[in-house]
């Protein structure tokens, strides 16, 4: 008998197994399980496929969308369904970073203890922080050109505007094409030649590698002859310096200057204003930008310096960089869904860390508000505290990309913006009112 | 009865949030007192051990006396012999000893280098010799006895035993279970609303009727432990309630086979009682399964792809569940029986034969549970652990023949590990998505019974019902149900100490490993763990084969309870004083 007592111990070892068993899925259950029960297998929470419960507001409790048995309810303005429909997302789930895809596990009101059960199955409300009214601007203003506007609270990371053309109505026709460009938000996925809002880039690492830069003078003739290729310039800007070259944007002038950063600063430069790596905020990732600094071929180089050649930004990633100019150097990370705001209003919100010294900020700063009294005007921007940089990007289509990149200033309107139009024109004239409006807007709404 | 249950039907049509806040309470409590009522249970059955009982004493010449703690004992050198007797005269398994009555014990030589002399007489080697008390054993020069307990000896032993903990008394967790059951049937109510029927709502209360029966005449003739049938009687409330959501004209049949199971294990422990007539009943019991397979594989029915089941009139059962119970017995064995080639070999040739039939009807979740227990039941048998290793590989080798002839076994192998992904989740792994998508829906406190989706899916009472437990009763309660059955084992383990014989104790680990098995492969075949097999859940899937099976299957543990007074399965302690 005493035998037959020690080989039990191999039941013994069955049941270890089993209980193992059962420890390994309760472990993947508590990781997953929000995301198996948010499956859209799940009957419980999807009606034909289409998820059944869950509210979404914008920030000042204006409804979005609402998910019920009986169907997915929008805006009854379609404006506002048009304006909103990237950030909220369309039930079939096309627009992979919509906050109905994205948040589906907090709409169902899913939590580890209940499960998907909930006292009225009405599932939990969600809001975004964007404002409905600056949206419902940005997508006029827009007036049907293939765009994004993007703004956001550089102090709490608050995005207060998301908007991507072309646009669609979620009660109107539907693209079948999942890749379809009306499905893509260019703000958040896009990558985009950024023209001369990259200067903002370049002159970064001006400041902070050529100390002589006071020095600094470029004699603009138009045409800018390098290397027997032409940095041609609208007009003819005369002998500029540092600050005036930025506020022209002489082409000319900032090919000579990344020539004197070289290819080694710029690389770095590109990365510190994070505009190389994707971000990543509240479950999405948005695209990253692409950059080529050559070391052998001075030509590229300074195109790449002006924010030609191969260089491709994500917006969302350039709005980021100008909340950073803003904040003293250091970078906000963007957020999308509403919390308990009065902590971010002391501490900030996220930081993504520190971007730019303090004092290369400031100047940068300087140059920008310079930019808005000698080129864009500042009666323009009436009543905002506006620094900003137009861009004009070629991208070989019949009419260059607009932009206009920036921020404001003020205990209420601590705002950057990024506004890019496709094939739209000058920046300056284009993309810089859009700016206005939404700005505006944002404004009355407080 | 009707108008009162159309009037909770109705009212709470009427006042919707009033039946969900009923819910919302009802999940806490049906976690609150399902823990209370296992965990009382587990922690009585394992912490209440018991003294051996002292059958006699093994007495040797100028070496002191050994007490007799089981009924089999070998002698012999080695150190895990029972009477231990470390001279280099002695083989190390020399002989056997077993006691047949009070007075009478039988000697066999296991073949020892220098013999067994018994009162003169050399015995043969291999064969059985009744001895009586006081008889001269001498074995390779030790001289030795086998002497009466003394009577001192027989009272402190009695005394002993008297002052081991008692096992939990029954009453509280009986009032926590039938509190359960009244739970169930108003949350059931309220979840499938008209759906309900009257015959599923009688049946949860007979059950309780029947749990309330069953302690009241047994504790009236003097039994005491009772958590094993409070764990089943537990698990078998959940599997009606999982019945009667999935749909609630089946209840009263899963009740009927529950009954059955009952009365089998009752008459099944007072069988066992004796291991003589319990031996003799090997015979027929190969006898029965080998009829019962060919049966099935003339007559039987496919349902999910295995052909296991016969239908008889409007009744359908799965002849490989009753199998079950005599593949425990036949590859059970008295001490002698481990001794003995004949009888390994004809256990061998019952498992082939059991695992050929199995293989031909595609049952290979059943085939794999059968085989999990003949390995684990022969090792327990010879202790051979290279030929465990050497079966299992050619099993495995055998395994991988199967898959490429069954290419629809195969093709579950490849969704294996994958099941979210887009080529598998709606083809070989939707139950499977489904079970862990539903379930962790239900979170750790569960929907509520009758609210689940699951039942939707196919199989879900069955094969994925540990799903459906998650979904309606909570992850908690579901993984309270695996560890319920991990007890059961860690008791037969823990029994053999005071086991009379190894055929008891075989027969527990062997119920143990197969009620381990089925749980794993249900559990992980469901979640994704291992492929899909579809086999059921011990006490908690649906079907009643195989609930009934479950039922008897608790025999084999009882019959291993040598608590004082506390199993039915174990005669009455006969007063020795």
């Amino acid at each position: 008998m005493r035998k037959q007592e020690k080989r039990a111990l191999i039941c013994l070892l069955i049941a270890a197994v089993l209980c193992i068993g059962v420890v390994v899925f309760g472990v993947r259950f508590v990781r997953d399980g929000g995301r198996w029960a948010s499956f859209y297998g799940n009957t419980q929470i999807y009606t034909d496929g289409i998820i059944n419960r869950g509210i979404v507001m914008d920030r000042n409790d204006e409804l979005l969308i609402q998910c019920a048995r009986e169907g997915v309810t929008y805006s009854e303005d379609s404006t506002i369904r048009k304006a909103t429909i990237h950030a909220v997302g369309d039930p079939a789930g096309n627009i992979a970073s919509g906050a109905i895809s994205i948040y589906k596990s907090q709409l169902i009101g899913y939590d580890i203890l209940n499960g998907t059960y909930d006292t009225d199955q009405s599932g939990k409300k969600i809001q975004l922080t964007i404002d409905a009214n600056a949206n419902v601007a940005a997508y006029n203003a827009l007036a049907g050109r293939t765009g994004a506007v993007g703004v956001f609270n550089w102090k709490t990371g608050e995005i207060v505007c998301m908007v991507s053309t072309p646009s669609f109505d979620p009660y109107g026709y539907l693209p079948d094409d999942e890749d379809s460009s009306y499905y893509f938000n260019n703000f958040l996925d896009g990558a985009l030649t950024p023209g001369s809002t990259f200067k903002l880039v370049t002159s970064a690492a001006v400041i902070d590698t050529l100390s002589d830069r006071g020095k600094f003078k470029f004699d603009c003739d138009g045409t800018n002859e390098f290397s027997g290729v032409d940095f041609t310039d609208i007009k003819t800007h005369g002998e500029v310096d540092f600050r005036d070259a930025l506020a022209q944007s002489c082409n000319g002038a900032f090919g000579a200057l990344t020539r004197k950063v070289g290819a080694a600063k710029m690389k770095e430069y590109v990365r510190k204003a994070g505009l190389v790596d994707p971000v990543e905020f509240d479950g999405i990732r948005t695209a990253g930008g692409k950059f080529k600094f050559p070391s052998d071929d001075d030509v590229t180089l300074s195109w790449a310096g002006i924010g030609q050649a191969d260089d491709l930004v994500n917006p969302c990633a350039l709005m980021i960089y100008m909340g950073a100019i803003a904040n003293g150097g250091e970078a906000v990370q963007p957020t999308l869904i509403k919390s308990a705001t009065f902590i971010k209003e002391i501490t900030g919100g996220k930081s993504l860390g520190r971007y730019l010294d303090e004092d290369t900020a400031n100047e940068l700063r300087n140059m920008m508000k310079y930019n808005v009294q000698s080129n864009y005007g500042e009666e323009n921007f009436p009543g905002l505290d506006i620094y900003a940089k137009s861009g004009t990007a070629e991208t070989g289509s019949w009419n260059p990309d607009a932009w206009f990149v920036g921020f404001t200033d003020g205990a209420n309107d601590p705002y950057a913006f990024v506004v890019w139009v496709k094939d739209g024109g000058y920046g300056s004239e284009v993309a810089a009112p859009i700016a206005r409006t939404v700005l505006e807007t944002l404004e009355a709404d407080e | 009865m009707e108008t009162w249950l159309a009037r909770i039907i109705s009212f709470a049509e009427q006042y919707p949030e009033i039946a969900k806040d009923a819910t919302t309470v009802m999940r806490w409590v049906f976690v609150v007192l399902a823990a209370y009522i296992l965990l009382v249970s587990i922690f009585s059955l394992l912490t209440t051990r018991c003294t051996p009982e002292i059958w006699g004493y093994f007495l040797v010449e100028d070496g002191g006396n050994f007490p007799i703690t089981h009924w089999e004992n070998v002698i012999g050198r080695s150190r895990s012999s029972d009477i231990h007797i470390p001279l280099k005269t002695m083989s190390n398994s020399h002989a056997i000893l077993s006691r047949k009555s009070e007075d009478k014990w039988v000697i066999k030589d296991l073949g020892s280098k220098n013999g067994t002399v018994v009162n003169g007489f050399p015995l043969e080697p291999g064969r059985r010799y009744m001895i009586s008390l006081g008889d001269e054993i001498v074995m390779g020069g030790v001289h030795a006895t086998v002497a009466p307990a003394s009577l001192e000896e027989s009272r402190n032993n009695e005394v002993m035993r008297r002052l081991d903990k008692e096992p939990v008394a029954p009453w509280k967790i009986l009032v926590a279970i039938t509190l359960f059951q009244f739970l169930t049937i108003i949350q059931l109510i309220l979840g499938l609303g008209d759906k309900i029927t009257l015959s599923a709502i009688i049946s949860i209360l007979l059950l309780s009727a029947v749990m309330w029966t069953y302690v009241t005449v047994f504790k009236a003739i003097g039994r005491k432990g009772f958590e094993m049938e409070m764990i089943a009687f537990f698990m078998s409330t959940i599997n009606l309630a999982v019945t009667t959501s999935f749909d609630p004209g089946a209840t009263l049949k899963e009740f009927i086979a529950l009954l059955m199971g009952l009365a089998l294990m009752i008459f099944m422990c007072i069988y066992l009682r004796d291991l003589e007539r319990t031996r003799k009943l090997k015979p027929v019991l190969i006898g029965l399964s080998v009829v019962l397979l060919i049966l099935n594989l003339l007559l039987g029915t496919a349902s999910f792809g295995a052909t296991n089941w016969i239908e008889i009139g409007n009744y359908t059962f799965q002849p490989s569940e009753i199998v079950k119970l005599a593949f425990i017995c036949v590859g059970a064995g008295t001490l002698e029986e481990l001794y003995n080639k004949r009888n390994t070999i004809v256990y061998a040739g019952f498992s082939l034969f059991c695992l050929a039939c199995l293989a031909l009807m595609s049952d290979f979740g059943t085939a794999l549970i059968f085989f999990a227990t003949y390995l684990v039941v022969s090792f327990l048998r010879s202790g051979d652990f290279s030929r465990l290793i050497f079966t299992g590989a050619g099993a495995g080798a055998m395994g991988v023949m199967i898959l490429k002839f069954k290419p629809y076994i195969a093709s579950r192998f490849q969704a294996w590990g994958h099941v979210w992904e887009p080529e598998f989740v709606d083809s070989m792994g939707y139950q499977q998505t489904r079970t862990m998508s539903f379930g962790a829906g239900g979170g750790l406190l569960g929907l509520g019974a009758g609210n689940g989706s699951l039942k939707y899916v196919g199989a879900s009472n069955t094969d994925l019902v540990f799903g459906f437990v998650m979904e309606e009763w909570g992850f908690i309660i579901a993984a309270l149900l695996v560890l319920c059955l991990i007890t059961l084992t860690i008791f037969a383990v823990m029994s053999i100490i005071a086991g009379r014989s190894t055929f008891y104790t075989i027969c527990a680990c062997g119920a143990a490993t197969m009620f381990l098995v089925q749980t794993m492969l249900n559990v992980f075949g469901a979640v994704d763990l291992f492929p899909l097999t579809g086999v059921t859940f011990p006490f908690v899937s649906t079907g009643g084969t195989s609930l009934l099976t479950s039922w008897a299957m608790l025999a084999y543990f009882k019959a291993s309870d040598m608590r004082r007074n506390a199993s039915l399965a174990v005669g009455k302690e006969e007063q020795r004083a």
